[in-house]
């Protein structure tokens, strides 16, 4: 009898181990932040031209490759956006050319852009959300969360 | 030969004077709400890459984003919106293209606040349908502040949000548009 006694509670005890640690996981889940670009290791690095060429050459290809994977970019910075609510955007591309790579800064990290200049030479890194083609406008490759990655 | 000439400035005066009527941006921001009474909070993302061209003499308005800009603040939610909800990685755009209805009664070159109907079709996840919708212009300083705010019943865009969370989710997504547009240059 004693024995049946023991077993019912190692089962009790068990499963409530096992509901504590789901539950756990899935408050952890829920609360999970966004991971900081910055220490996210880039899955591609490319030159705003080529990113550019990509894009216009073959968008479906491109955008198969690079969609949701984190890029770093190299260029001259074209010009720098600052919205009505002070968030930047770095415009990465040849000032002749309508079309660029549009960096639009990340919430925690948009101070750092402060300092960028037009004509600077930069490194971005960030998350490629896609092509936004705009015969009118100039078509761009635009990266969301971006950071500031100069140093290799 | 003067004729030839005449025709060319005519050309180029045309051209240069249609493209000083177009305004945009590309740094519009839009807003998804498809927060309910019975959320647990707040479900809310916003996108600050969408793309609007205006050209005041037609009253012709675009939009279009990338679905991936919309940046939610839990990752999870975000995850979500694209993965299940949007399905972003099959349908990686949306775009809106219509006419301010009113548009003889905004005056481009005057300051001031104009309430404007826009009424035009909305592209997103594969789907189009007709939105009509009120906005503003604020015209101050040769730059135009747009504003809208409208509702998209999420079954109409095929959305379909699964039954284990459908009462904590809004049926329909209220979108906020907020664009400061500038003058492009020919």
């Amino acid at each position: 009898m004693k024995r049946k006694k023991k077993i019912i509670l190692y089962v009790i005890l068990s499963v409530l181990v096992i509901a504590g640690a789901a539950a756990i996981y899935i408050y952890k889940e829920y609360n999970r932040a966004h991971k900081d670009t910055a220490k996210l290791a880039a899955d591609y690095t490319v030159s705003a031209a080529d990113f550019v060429n990509e894009f216009t050459g073959n968008e479906q290809a491109a955008n198969k490759k690079y969609w949701d994977k984190i890029i770093h970019v190299d260029g001259l910075v074209k010009s720098v956006d600052i919205d009505d609510r002070g968030f930047y955007s770095i415009i990465i591309g040849d000032t002749a050319s309508m079309s660029a790579v549009r960096c639009s800064m990340d919430s925690v990290h948009n101070k750092e852009a402060e300092s960028v200049k037009p004509g600077n030479l930069i490194g971005m890194k960030g998350i490629c959300s896609g092509f936004n083609a705009d015969e009118l406008l100039g078509s761009d490759v635009i990266l969301v969360r971006c950071v500031i990655d100069t140093k290799k | 030969m003067k004729n030839k000439f005449l025709m060319i400035a005519v050309a180029v005066l045309i051209s240069s004077s249609s493209f000083g009527q177009k305004y945009f941006t590309k740094t519009g921001k839009i807003n998804f709400d498809a927060t309910t009474a019975s959320s647990p909070e707040k479900i809310e993302g916003v996108n600050r890459t969408a793309t609007c061209v205006v050209d005041t003499k037609t009253g012709n308005i675009q939009f279009a984003l990338l679905m991936k800009g919309f940046e939610f603040e839990r990752a999870l939610m975000e995850e979500h919106f694209n993965e299940n909800y949007v399905e972003s990685h099959k349908f990686p755009k949306a775009e809106f293209k219509g006419i301010i209805v009113n548009n003889e009664t905004v005056n481009y070159s005057k300051d001031g606040t104009y309430a404007v109907k826009v009424k035009g079709k909305l592209t997103l996840h594969g789907e189009t349908k007709d939105v009509e919708t009120d906005g503003k212009l604020v015209i101050q300083n040769g730059k135009i502040t747009a504003t809208a705010d409208f509702n998209v019943l999420l079954a109409d865009f095929k959305v379909s949000i699964p039954g284990l969370v459908a009462d904590k989710v809004a049926k329909t997504a209220k979108i906020s548009v907020t664009c400061s547009l500038e003058p492009l240059k020919g």
